[in-house]
């Protein structure tokens, strides 16, 4: 089973964190000294004859050379729909309207997904602010795409023991063998599960930030990169100001951000929001200050709950539509 | 003076455009969208206006901006400056004027200043590795607290302080968080912008992390403000009144939305009907930091204009 997996690497990941920030910060500067400095230090006539520097290829396994822009768009509106029908059932109890799930590919349904009764009620208005964006952003990607558009595919959306969220906390050790995590049973579950996408997305949409070709797409992408950076960031926070008084939040979310890191290979893309020193951590973001990047494959891995090269799992049971639904090989 | 007389006219007629914000916006918003070509044709004549811009100088401009965050959250964090190895290059170099520690009682909200007060550094040293040799210096910066600074006169422009009167970002939790309310959502906003005039795609990537980041920076702000906001409305009131006072600094279109909140909703991260942050073009961010509708070269939280050759705010 998938867990299994995901169990067996999340131990090996734990030695591997222990120098996450050192490993990052040689990297961080590895990148900026090699690749930067060589891009610019034959510049010594004024700012105005700035070569431009041939880019260097990412780390990252993308395939980028085969990919169009509705492409790259389609992927994304792939992880829109699942982020979408997760908030508008936790914040609003129904689905997106049928008008925003057609197209083309394998049509699909939300399964398992309800209303959430909050007890804090800037917890609701939390929610229901992010729904109203999630199902704004498929909106726009839809138009943007126009007839080319992917439709909804199958989302596993379910607080039963073997569905996609109970997977994923199991292998974050949330929950034991066969015990469910219900992401619309309480405040704290509904911010966790939250907290499983959030930073996802962010690092999906800057990974597929230089794959865009078109200057319109690729400023609209970025404003929803900010988008989904302002969600992540409102999440959490209100995580971290209640991990004051229940700390063990605070340590779910380290949880969740292993389970994640032993999914995507051997980089660390992602971090929790324990404290470091005297400062918070609400920000994932390497030495340099800048946040990560997950290739296609990478956000892949966990959607699908997978470190394999496969095409479905997780919270896509049937996979993604489009051309790029492969995993990598993590 | 003159332009403190600008700032609050300008602002007067700002309340009422703002009410017709969210009808404009989706109707806007439809049409680009039902027209792709319109979107397009946008597009294309801003990027034929700024054809002359290179990947440096966007970057220069950008470092401009994130020395005066950097500096700012270093003092009102640790009480000390950037470090001088950070500082040189092009370009007239300044000084940050007027800044100190910030008198913290949440302790959260102290850990919060120390965290993005890394960051903004970091942003610095990244951005000048990035940029090499022809790095801009750090130009002046007035972040200081006299009833004639930059931060008085935006506070005054927003109607949180009267004529003659100071605002003092470092006095309280809350006035700390809204110094920094005054610039988080700007740089979402530039990033934002600037990222269709950058060719290089290794710098593009870096700075939509930069990007991502700024944002994750200003969520952190907001859902405070709105946390600390239920128990003290007055601060919800504030971020509108700062949002307004930016927006009547950078033209026509709105791009600025303070955290009261929409129907049932929050309104943690500003957005337009299509759920995107908004863009600022670097005339535009620097109408805000120079408090200046006008197109001027200088003012604001840069009493002598930043270095590079982006230097000239739009004329709004």
């Amino acid at each position: 089973m998938n867990h299994d997996i995901v169990l067996q690497v999340l131990d090996a990941c734990d030695a591997r964190r222990a120098e996450r920030r050192a490993f990052m910060k040689n990297a961080g500067f590895a990148v900026a000294g090699a690749t930067m400095l060589a891009a610019c230090s034959s510049n010594d006539d004024g700012p105005g004859s700035m070569i431009t520097p041939t880019p260097t290829p990412t780390p990252t396994p993308s395939p980028s050379g085969a990919l169009s822009d509705q492409d790259v768009l389609n992927f994304a509106l792939n992880l829109e729909y699942l982020e979408a029908q997760f908030y508008s059932f936790a914040a609003n109890g129904v689905s997106l309207p049928a008008s925003l799930l057609s197209g083309t590919g394998q049509a699909g349904a939300p399964s398992g997904a309800r209303q959430v009764t909050f007890k804090d009620d800037a917890v609701a208005r939390y929610a229901r602010e992010i729904a109203g964006d999630e199902q704004a952003h498929v909106a726009f990607l839809r138009s943007a795409l126009g007839s080319v558009a992917v439709a909804q595919p199958n989302l596993d959306l379910s607080a039963d023991v073997n569905g996609a969220f109970s997977t994923a906390a199991r292998a974050a050790g949330l929950v034991g063998a066969n015990q469910a995590f219900d992401p619309y049973a309480s405040d704290e579950n509904f911010l966790l599960a939250a907290f499983i996408f959030e930073d996802v997305g962010v690092s999906a949409y800057k990974g597929a930030s230089p794959l865009i070709t078109n200057k319109t797409y690729l400023e609209a992408a970025a404003g929803i990169l900010a988008a989904e950076a302002y969600h992540a960031g409102l999440i959490r926070t209100t995580l971290y100001r209640k991990g004051l008084t229940t700390p063990s939040l605070i340590d779910a979310t380290e949880a969740i951000s292993n389970a994640r890191d032993s999914l995507d290979g051997s980089s660390d893309l992602d971090q929790g929001i324990r404290p470091i020193g005297t400062a918070t951590n609400i920000v994932p973001t390497d030495s340099n200050g800048v946040a990560f990047s997950r290739s296609a494959g990478q956000v892949l891995n966990i959607a699908y709950l997978n470190k394999a090269s496969v095409d479905r799992g997780g919270f896509f049971p049937t996979g993604v539509n489009g051309t790029i639904k492969l995993s990598a090989a993590s | 003076m003159n332009q403190e007389v600008e700032l609050i006219e300008a602002f007067q007629q700002q309340a009422q455009r703002r009410k017709d914000r969210r009808e404009f916006f989706k109707a806007f918003a439809l049409t680009a969208v039902a027209g792709g070509g319109l979107a397009m044709a946008t597009s294309v004549q801003r990027a034929a206006a700024q054809a002359t811009l290179t990947d440096g100088d966007v970057l220069n401009f950008a470092l401009n901006l994130e020395y005066l965050e950097a500096q700012f959250y270093a003092y009102a964090a640790n009480g000390v400056g950037l470090s001088a190895d950070l500082l040189s290059g092009s370009g007239k170099i300044g000084a940050a004027v007027g800044a100190r520690q910030a008198t913290f009682k949440d302790p959260a909200v102290a850990a919060y200043a120390q965290e993005i007060a890394a960051d903004e550094r970091a942003h610095v040293a990244f951005l000048r590795s990035a940029i090499g040799a022809t790095a801009v210096g750090q130009p002046q910066i007035d972040i200081g607290v006299s009833p004639t600074s930059a931060f008085s006169n935006a506070a005054r422009a927003a109607g949180l302080i009267g004529a003659g009167e100071s605002f003092d970002p470092y006095a309280s939790d809350e006035n700390f968080l809204l110094g920094a309310f005054i610039f988080e959502d700007v740089g979402v906003t530039a990033y934002k912008g600037a990222s269709p005039l950058i060719t290089n795609k290794v710098f593009l990537e870096a700075a939509a992390g930069i990007l991502a980041v700024e944002a994750y920076h200003a969520a952190l702000v907001r859902t405070t403000l709105d946390a600390k906001g239920i128990a003290a409305p007055s601060l919800v009131d504030a971020t509108e009144a700062i949002s307004n006072a930016r927006d009547s600094l950078d033209g026509a279109s709105d791009d600025d939305q303070g955290i009261r909140a929409i129907g049932t909703s929050s309104n943690i991260a500003p957005l337009d009907a299509n759920g995107l942050a908004y863009s600022r073009s670097t005339g535009q961010v620097l109408n805000i930091v120079y408090l200046n509708k006008a197109a001027v070269t200088a003012g604001g939280f840069f009493p002598n204009g930043v270095n590079g050759t982006i230097v000239t705010s739009a004329a709004n």
